[in-house]
């Protein structure tokens, strides 16, 4: 298991990496932790790589007005480990911990997670979740879509093979919001079977004033379980308005099968671990 | 900049310098197995999920399965060789001998490597920790636990 | 006893004397094997389950540069015969019907995986850019993936000529077991299903040949568990003397079975060395590992289970399905089922038992050996069936096993199949797992875990680890192999020892506990006893390091040499010293009076009297010994879990493990736990995680490590141990087998404890692995089971 030859250039600024894309014919290594076992494997064949690694604007994790703005070669440890992300975005350093295991996280970064799209890891789930902004860049110029018009299906993204992912942006947290990250896999560093994550404010009598449920693995893209969270805004958290809630976001999803679990197993996950994510994103704080 | 087939690196292994030209397309793993010499870096899987080919880049665990040897260029890359100084075990060494954290000894390099990263982080960790810590590394032969026994007397042996 | 007496070695828990070179980075794989100029070996192998081979055609690959050749089983026409099992009759049943394994594939594929085109190059990089452009032409056909289907009439045939997909069907059935079904009280029926699982030890398969042209002789390493009968085998099947064949098993990286084989991949790369003159290498790749290496276990039990109303074992009943894909596991014929039946008696007193077992071709990869062989699934039925009686009867679960376990003096036991049980400890490992793990108090836990909403349950399995077959019961079973081991124990003139083995370790600590055994029995120190193993160039002849045998067959032998030389070292001293043999011993590496200690002659100087022709003794310095173990050696254990049952998810966890255990005298209890608990966690991975999938037409839908999962430090409880030691009154040292035993009872413990959890709802597992999914369908089947009125 040998990848097959290919050229392989690491530029040392964007505007390199920028110009070395620019023909949409090579294709752009950063972790490597999804990318080189399908090279490995032969499943994937490559002209070229444009090693992203050593691009200092791409490793920028900062506070930039107020929001969480993450370059897009920042690894899955740093993130698990940040300061700032914890206090700006808390869900970020938790779902990080969820990704795979120790060498894995050391390596794989988060643009590499969302420009690989699989709609089963974590990073495309809690970009869904809280909104966050894909900054993609290309010789020609830069712009920014939302998560929700970033993944366009399983391993499948709006960007042109001419562009790289450069940043992901997540807005603060507002005060008060509670997450909940809830991953069903079949071993502990697995990717996830079914994830759901929650974010949920209440106000000062426990009634939702926003909600967010987003799913993971139980459809081609990750999903904002939409109807679902119309349901809980405004809900008391009462056990009636969680159950509907969690059926909503299953009846949203339409998963596919595959050894480790079929759909009809993956929709009934989706209705257990969204109610789990929902309970304990709106539990009263500690 | 333009693409290349092969370049030059120049690394530090195990704190000597290096220097070779290598295809774009050589995993790390080969270089240091085939290149080098070094073969106690061990593959089992080649696809990043068993963790026997684990050594340490500038000091982090990293699957070297999947990491190209020009990726290492400038890099402080540490190998189960290194890890005694002269014929003197290392803390986790001795306590994977004491506590018989190995059978046939296939993984064990790669055990030894993460938790080298592991302790570094965290000098002092609770059993479910290095459980989590190692998951990434398969052993087929030991059930882990005197592996994770070896780990916490290593720890001790460290602070 | 003596004033010099030391502390015993054999026996002692001392740390393993192999493990500091591996530690520093020094062990030699076969990967490691330092070799100039050495090609490599890339497969292009079938994508299809079953096809006709229309064309292959190499001259695009073979024009590559850095590619040696390129062959298709065209090339080997003539040159190298197919693999076909000899020696292939099993006790009770028909031959086993062989079938020829092509060493590659020619004419038709029969399984995705299989070898089809070998091509050589500079290094693997290039032979594999090189199988990329091998240009093939494949006519699918209807294959056949399911056993049970594979027995349909009209069923795709695996193997043409035959007219069916039956390998073997044997049936026995020995006591009134119909009587006995009809008397009974209670009768309890289920059908269990195993995953089909694999050993997938860290190192994958691997080897090197090298042929020197002058001296014709071929030196071959392999990542083997039995290097001598890799050596017999390599012999015949490239026409080249045994003397001139020389197999060496470096450092192995795990086995557990999977490499007690010869495979066609081998066959053919010393093939190559010879053609091209220079050294060959294969490093199997973790995918050809999965797909067609080795896969283990698969099988249908169909059991039923007579009892009286106080849980009295009346009789068992039992058809067994195997699948054994598509050729003969070489050179063996698989012999699964029967090791099945086999092991549904147990640790029990049963009168009565019919059983028949039916060996299926499908076009999958061929199952062969893989630690515990058909017991498994053999203890979970019968610890299931077990369970479901004790329950029908409103009995305690062990209060039924403990009534019906033979009890230690009524060995040795001769059981309903007319094996004899020589010595054992049943009840009492039975009692002592429940003591440690809180079994009295554990109800109690049980309900209040319940009022909770948690569901957590307690399951055992009691069963006989059969061990270390002897010769006449191994031919019996079907394999043309010898259950004897033989070792060396050489005199070294500084009063060291070195050991040679006819079998090697794979990982099973034998430089440590057969230096153990010499040392003792030679009076010397652990350290001035030396370990060699894996070369056939400078080992006496051996078998295989698998079926639980090498403590009982190679432990036997070390002995046996070691006190014959030890019997002459002290008639030499006896005539050096005048005083009478009876009067010395040795310890610490010097001759003593046996009365008070007194030093009488070193071990190195004695040694140089000897080689000087000094001491009346003109021998050479070393004997060997071989060993033949009696029939059957047998191991006893009970194991007992505790689950938890996520009953949303349908996730199990283990929370705590017990294994009491039976090993009879102990080489090595370090050496002892470590098997244990790595033998255990290879069951809670049969149990819960691990499983080879194929969809209907043949494809492997597990093809990586992220598809198959074998359990991590995060899914493994930590073992909690407890020995006794009831030695066999047979052996030479009182050994028994046990490397097996360890992943003989996590599934029948698990799937027990996963049924009790799940109590409340009914629920009765029935088939492994008990992924989330399977254990959500058996609540949901047994709460529509009640709510239709069963």
């Amino acid at each position: 298991m040998k990848p097959g030859r290919f050229a392989y250039a690491c530029p040392r600024t964007l505007d390199e990496a920028l110009a070395l894309a620019a023909n949409g014919e090579a294709k752009c290594l950063a972790g490597g932790q999804s990318l080189m076992p399908m090279l490995n494997l032969r499943l994937a064949r490559v002209e070229a790589l444009i090693d992203l690694n050593r691009v200092p604007e791409l490793a920028r994790l900062e506070r930039r007005d107020g929001i969480l703005q993450v370059g897009a070669t920042v690894r899955h440890r740093a993130l698990e480990e940040s300061p700032i992300a914890r206090e700006l975005q808390p869900l970020v350093p938790r779902a990080a911990r969820e990704i795979g295991h120790l060498a894995i996280r050391n390596r794989g970064t988060i643009g590499g997670s969302l420009a690989h799209a699989d709609p089963a890891a974590e990073w495309p789930l809690v970009a869904a979740l809280l909104d966050a902004e894909v900054t993609l860049a290309s010789a020609g110029g830069a712009r920014k879509l939302p998560a929700r018009d970033f993944f366009l299906g399983p391993l499948t993204t709006a960007a042109s093979p001419s562009e790289i992912v450069t940043a992901i942006t997540f807005p603060a947290a507002a005060a008060g919001t509670r997450f909940a990250f809830h991953k069903l896999c079949r071993r502990p560093g697995d990717f996830a079977i079914v994830a759901v994550a929650a974010a949920i404010r209440l106000d000062a009598n426990g009634r939702c004033v926003a909600a967010s449920l987003a799913v993971g693995g139980a459809h081609d893209v990750p999903l904002r379980a939409r109807a679902a969270e119309g349901i809980l805004t405004g809900s008391g958290g009462e056990i009636d308005a969680i159950r509907s809630a969690a059926d909503a976001a299953a009846r949203d999803c339409e998963p596919g099968s595959d050894v480790h679990g079929s759909a009809a197993f993956r929709r009934r996950m989706v209705t257990v671990l969204a109610a789990r994510a929902i309970r304990e994103a709106s539990a009263p704080a500690a | 900049m333009e693409f290349q087939d092969r370049r030059t690196i120049r690394l530090r292994v195990n704190g000597r310098d290096v220097e070779r030209d290598v295809e774009a397309r050589r995993l790390l793993a080969d270089f240091l197995r085939e290149d080098l010499g070094l073969v106690a870096t061990r593959l089992g899987c080649e696809h990043g999920v068993c963790g026997a080919c684990t050594v340490l880049v500038d000091g982090a665990s990293v699957r070297s399965c999947l990491l190209l040897a020009v990726q290492a260029d400038g890099a402080e890359v540490g190998t189960l060789e290194g890890l005694a100084e002269g014929g003197t075990m290392h803390p986790l060494q001795q306590a994977f001998w004491d506590h018989h954290a190995l059978q046939c000894g296939f993984c064990t390099s790669g055990f030894l490597m993460t938790a080298c990263d592991l302790l570094a982080s965290n000098p002092d960790p609770g059993e479910d920790e290095i459980r989590h810590g190692l998951s990434g590394n398969l052993c087929r032969c030991t059930g882990y636990a005197n592996i994770v026994d070896a780990v916490a007397a290593a720890a001790k042996a460290m602070r | 006893m003596s004033a010099g007496a030391t502390a015993k070695i054999l026996g002692a828990r001392v740390r393993r004397v192999e493990d500091p070179r591996v530690l520093l980075g020094e062990a030699r794989y076969v990967d490691d094997v330092p070799l100039r100029g050495v090609l490599s070996v890339a497969f292009l192998r079938s994508s299809y389950a079953r096809a006709r081979i229309a064309s292959i055609d190499g001259s695009a690959a073979r024009s590559m540069p850095g590619v040696t050749g390129v062959w298709t089983a065209e090339d080997l026409a003539g040159s190298l015969a197919p693999l076909r099992v000899e020696h292939a009759q099993a006790a009770g049943g028909g031959p086993f019907r062989t079938c020829e394994w092509p060493v590659l594939a020619s004419g038709t594929v029969r399984f995705v995986g299989e070898a089809v085109a070998a091509v050589v190059a500079d290094d693997r990089y290039l032979a594999e850019d090189a199988v990329e452009r091998i240009d093939f032409d494949f006519d699918p056909l209807e294959a056949v993936a399911d056993m049970e289907a594979a027995l349909a009439p009209g069923a795709p045939l695996v193997h043409d000529e035959w007219g069916d997909n039956v390998f073997q069907r044997v049936a026995m059935s020995n006591g009134d077991v119909a009587g006995a079904f009809r008397g009974a009280a209670v009768v309890v029926a289920e059908r269990f299903a195993t995953g089909r699982h694999l050993a997938l030890p860290i190192e994958t398969r691997g080897c090197v040949a090298s042929f020197e042209r002058g001296s014709g002789e071929l030196t071959f390493w392999s990542s083997t568990q039995m290097p001598h009968v890799l050596r017999s085998e390599l012999s015949r099947a490239l026409a080249l003397p045994e003397s001139r064949v020389r197999v060496i098993a470096p450092d192995v990286g795990g086995g557990f079975g999977l490499k007690a084989h010869v495979f066609p991949e081998e066959i053919l790369v010393g093939w190559l060395a010879l053609r091209l003159g220079r050294p060959v290498k294969w490093i199997e790749d973790r995918r050809e590992h999965l797909a067609a290496s080795m896969h283990a276990k698969h099988e249908i039990v169909r059991g039923e289970l007579a009892a009286a109303r106080d849980g009295t074992i009346l009789a068992i009943r039992a058809s067994i399905l195997c699948d054994v894909g598509a050729y003969t596991e070489y050179p063996w014929p698989t012999f699964e089922p029967n090791v099945t039946a086999g092991a549904m008696t147990g640790p029990y007193r049963v009168p009565a038992f019919a059983y028949e077992a039916t060996s299926i071709a499908t076009n999958k990869a061929s199952l062969g050996a893989y630690r515990g062989v058909g017991q498994p699934i053999g203890v979970l039925a019968t610890e299931r069936l077990i369970d479901l009686a004790a329950a029908k009867l409103g009995l305690d679960p062990a209060d039924c096993r403990r009534r019906n376990m033979i009890r230690g003096d009524e060995h040795p036991y001769r059981t309903v199949l007319g094996t004899e049980i020589e010595s054992g400890s049943h009840v009492e490992c039975l009692d002592a797992a429940l003591e440690r793990i809180g079994y009295a108090g554990f109800r109690s836990e049980q309900a209040k875990a319940r009022e909770a909403g948690r569901y957590v349950g307690i399951g055992i399995a009691s069963y006989v680890e059969v061990t270390a077959p002897g010769s006449a019961v191994w031919q019996s079973m079907g394999p043309a192999v010898g259950g004897w081991e033989s070792a060396t124990v050489r005199l070294e003139l500084d009063g060291n020892a070195t050991v040679l083995l006819g079998v090697n370790s794979q990982g099973q600590g034998h430089a440590t506990t057969f230096a153990q055994a010499a040392a003792e029995t030679l009076g010397l120190r652990l350290a001035d006893v030396r370990v060699v193993q894996g070369d056939t160039a400078i080992t006496p002849r051996g078998w295989v390091a698998g079926g639980s045998r090498c403590a009982v067959a190679c432990g036997g032998a070390v002995l046996s040499a070691s006190g014959r030389l030890r019997d002459r070292l002290l008639a030499a001293a006896s005539r050096l010293s005048e005083l009478p043999t009876g009067a010395l011993e040795i310890q610490g590496g010097i001759v003593r009076r046996a009365a008070d200690g007194g030093e009488v002659v070193p071990v190195r100087e004695l040694a140089r009297a000897m080689a000087l022709g000094r001491a009346g003794d003109d021998g050479p310095l070393e004997e060997t010994a071989r060993y033949e173990p009696p029939p059957l050696t047998h191991s006893n254990a009970t194991h007992v879990v505790t689950v938890e049952v996520d009953v949303e998810t349908g996730q199990v966890k283990c929370l705590r493990y017990v294994v009491a255990e039976d090993c009879g005298t102990m080489m090595n209890p370090l050496v002892v736990d470590g098997q244990i608990q790595g033998g255990v966690a290879q069951g809670i991975g049969a149990a819960l995680y691990e499983e080879l999938v194929y969809d209907e037409n043949g494809q492997l839908l597990t093809g990586t490590l992220m598809d198959y999962l074998p359990p991590t430090s995060s899914d493994v409880p930590r073992v909690e141990i407890i020995h006794f030691e009831t030695p066999s009154p047979y052996t030479l040292g009182g050994f028994k087998g046990m490397g097996e035993g360890g992943a003989i009872g996590p599934p029948g413990a698990i799937a027990n404890a996963v049924a009790d959890a799940l109590a409340p709802f009914g629920a009765r597992p029935t088939e492994i692995p008990l992924t989330p999914e399977r254990v959500l369908a058996l609540v949901d089947r047994a709460r529509s089971m009640r709510e239709g009125g069963e």
